[in-house]
């Protein structure tokens, strides 16, 4: 990746295991990341492998039992934050570091009311009075474009719409302008045009406070128009990082080839969607070799021995496959 | 797609407005205006989607259908039969022909129950076959969602975002209904999953003759998956119509609005987007006349005053036809045509290849063994 500067978020070789009835789970198992000031890296790949346990570490929200920590840093700001006590992190999250949630029903409390909780986040950080933190919670539920903010705020949740819900959440996660805002899926519920103007939202508060931007997301439309940098996970791995640009013209990976392969189109009819056949491997049970393989269809036997590392196949654009660059060796 | 004149369903007038309390007494100080008189009909093995503004009714509707909360008025009819009428018990009957697919996975799901369990639920409430037949369908129900048989000892918060959502789809088909509203039932999952879910949906429908009423904000899986499409705006569908006449000549302002909103995958195309202006307008209180006035480009004096009504496009083809809700129609330009993207890399385009139907069964050709990188 193509830094300057030391990047406001780094993640090294993390490793975040969940202790289950069949064995130990390996949900992250050797995560890097590194996110530049003020860019936008998008996290991608498939359901269950993992992006949003690594956004829960770097929060330092992972139940522990029956989560475990088994290695790894995460460098805010240089300092590692797996090195924090209960404290400093509580002191950090919310202020610093955001993050809006991928299920907002299971991170708004059903008791409360959404200014309740809005004006509680602001309180709790920051030396304002109740009148003045709900201003700002209003302001907030206005930027996200909940109409009628006044009234809505004293709505519970379960009276919200599920995208309206959502809208509270990054509401809620912005009202203290962080530096870094972790965002899984923050606008799957959302429709198109809300979307991009939340989108565009973010993309002023990155302009405005230099806020970088954590944002995991399998919309690769959104991707596309947002991200600075991609990092592309399977199965608790980061299998490729690359620029926006590289990503999608020349995607590394096969599991990201197939990937961009099953996005139905909208300008050409498709009966059938191409598909990356079979599931994401038990995490308690990942293959030997490339984790991969068995859905693999450009593997050959060196695929089932040997675990690929990431390597650099061009300047910024980091592959872990056995068999990259492909064009040369199937084509 | 051609199917069966009596439609599955068929909803007329349907209005559901909640009340909205305040101050200690609980006082009704206004109504949420949620949905506000739609007609829908879906007939067998048609899928419908609903789309539309985050908040604009599209789960009430669906919740509507199941007689999952009361309408205020309106009539659903269902395989003919007056769903408002229906008694307790023929109520549950008609739950296992109808199922729903919630928005919000998490919050459906039992925490307290296996995986295997809430899918055998369903099976277990019609007395379907014994203990070892409904484990062996679990297991198969399990699969047809790309989960595993070693899922079903789990429990919800076990798993991913789009795992629970696959969940969700494998309770809703353990029931084998005959009408499914999937409430974005693939919007949490990864594009690579998503395909298979629709294809999976597609193959079902093609082999039971499922109806779906799809709702989604996914607009490219609506344009692959659907019909015909409903967009909806502030509790009133404002354009309805075959998918293709709907996505290639969208004719309400909402409408295209809403097409033109959606991102392409594709970075070089950094387009400027005309973002559609204006705050949401509350649904306690829409505005008179046609409720996108506010927010419209082409609105004039009588969109402030006079509702529009859903007007055909094509007066041959009245009923089922392309329908639009705005009184100046005619005179909204044609949008562009939404961006295609620039052409995939012929080596990529190649590359994908290996991954359809057809490159699956060349897989052992094409394989022919090159070298591994040294
Ligand atoms: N609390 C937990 N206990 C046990 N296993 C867990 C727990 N949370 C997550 N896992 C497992 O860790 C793996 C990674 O889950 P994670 O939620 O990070 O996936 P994800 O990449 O965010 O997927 P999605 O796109 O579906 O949200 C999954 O296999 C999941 O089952
Ligand atoms: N139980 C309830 N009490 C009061 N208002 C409600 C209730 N359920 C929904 N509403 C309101 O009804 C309106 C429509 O909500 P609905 O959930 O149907 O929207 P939606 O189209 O599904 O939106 P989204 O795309 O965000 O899921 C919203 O304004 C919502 O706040
Ligand atoms: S009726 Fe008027 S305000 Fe409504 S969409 Fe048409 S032109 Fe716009
Ligand atoms: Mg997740
Ligand atoms: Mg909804």
């Amino acid at each position: 990746m193509s830094e300057t500067a030391a990047p406001l978020l780094e993640v090294r070789n993390l490793k975040t295991y969940f202790r289950s009835e069949e064995g130990l789970s390996r949900a992250v198992d050797g995560v890097d990341l590194a996110l530049p000031r003020g860019r936008t890296l998008c996290l991608v790949g498939e359901s269950g492998c993992g992006k949003s346990v690594t956004a829960l570490t770097i929060m330092g929200l992972v139940p522990q039992p029956p989560g475990q920590i088994a290695a790894g840093a995460i460098l805010f700001e240089g300092r590692n934050l797996l090195g924090f006590d209960r404290d400093q992190m509580n002191a950090l999250r919310g202020d610093r570091i955001a993050m809006i949630f991928q299920e907002p029903m299971t991170s708004l409390n059903p008791a409360f009311t959404i200014g309740d909780q809005i004006t509680e986040v602001i309180l709790r950080h920051r030396k304002v009075g109740p009148a003045e933190a709900r201003t700002r919670a209003i302001e907030m539920l206005r930027r996200v474009r909940i109409p009628a903010p006044e009234q809505r705020i004293d709505e519970y949740p379960h009276k919200l719409s599920g995208g309206m819900r959502q809208r509270a959440m990054i509401a809620m996660a912005l009202a203290l302008d962080p530096q870094l805002l972790i965002a899984d899926e923050p606008t799957t519920a959302l429709d198109v045009t809300i979307q991009a103007q939340i989108l565009e939202l973010l993309r002023e508060l990155r302009a405005e406070f230099g806020m970088s931007l954590l944002l995991i997301t399998h919309d690769l439309g959104v991707v596309a128009e947002v991200a600075d940098e991609v990092a592309v996970m399977y199965a608790g791995r980061v299998v490729e990082r690359a620029d926006v640009a590289t990503l999608f013209r020349r995607p590394g990976h096969p599991y990201t080839i197939g990937l961009m392969a099953s996005i139905p189109k909208l300008t050409v009819d498709q009966d059938e969607l191409p598909v990356v056949e079979g599931t994401v491997p038990n995490p308690t049970m990942q293959p030997e070799g490339c984790r991969f393989h068995p859905r693999c269809p450009f593997a050959i036997d060196a695929c089932r021995a040997t675990d690929p590392a990431l390597t650099a196949i061009a300047p910024g654009h980091e592959v872990a496959c056995l068999r990259a660059p492909l064009e040369q060796h199937v084509l | 797609m051609s199917s069966d004149p009596t439609p599955i369903l068929e909803v007329a007038g349907l209005v559901k407005h909640f009340p909205v309390r305040k101050g200690v007494l609980q006082r009704v100080v206004g109504h949420v205006r949620a949905v506000d008189g739609v007609d829908l009909h879906l007939a067998q093995g048609e899928t419908l989607a609903l789309v539309g503004e985050s908040g604009c009714g599209k789960s009430t509707l669906g919740r509507l259908v199941l007689r999952l909360i009361e309408a205020t008025d309106g009539s659903i009819r269902f395989e003919g039969r007056d769903v408002r009428a229906l008694g307790d018990r023929e109520l549950r009957g008609l739950r296992s022909r109808m199922q729903i697919i919630f928005q919000d996975p998490y919050a459906s799901l039992n925490p307290t129950m296996t995986v295997g369990d809430m899918i055998a639920e369903p099976m277990m409430l019609h007395g379907a076959g014994n203990a070892a037949e409904r484990r062996r369908r679990v297991e198969e129900i399990l699969g047809l969602v790309g989960l595993s048989p070693y899922h079903a000892r789990r429990f919800p918060h076990e798993f991913s975002g789009g795992q629970r959502q696959r969940i969700g789809i494998a309770r809703a088909l353990a029931g084998e209904p005959r009408l499914i509203v999937a409430d974005e039932p693939v919007s949490a999952l990864d594009v690579s999953i998503q395909a298979q879910v629709i294809n999976l949906m597609r193959d079902l429908q093609r082999r039971f003759g499922l109806s779906y009423i799809l709702i989604s904000h996914g607009l490219a899986v609506v344009k692959h998956v659907a019909d015909r499409v409903a967009v909806m705006y502030l509790g009133k569908i404002v354009e309805i119509g075959d998918k293709r006449a709907v996505f290639a000549r969208p004719r309400h302002p909402y409408t295209q609005a809403l097409l033109a909103a959606i991102p392409i995958p594709d970075p070089t195309l950094k387009r400027q987007r005309a973002l559609l202006e204006g705050d949401v307008p509350s649904p306690l209180n829409p505005p008179a006349g046609c409720r996108f006035h506010t927010r419209c480009a082409f609105a004039q004096a009588r969109c402030r005053s006079e509702e529009p009504l859903l007007e055909a496009t094509e007066p041959e083809n009245a009923k089922g036809g392309h329908q639009v809700a705005c009184h100046f129609w005619r005179d909204v330009p044609a949008m562009a045509p939404i961006a295609a993207g620039i052409d995939a890399d012929p080596v990529l385009v190649r590359l994908q290849g290996f991954f359809s139907s057809r490159g699956r069964d060349d897989r052992a050709t094409a394989l022919a063994s090159g070298p591994a990188r040294s």
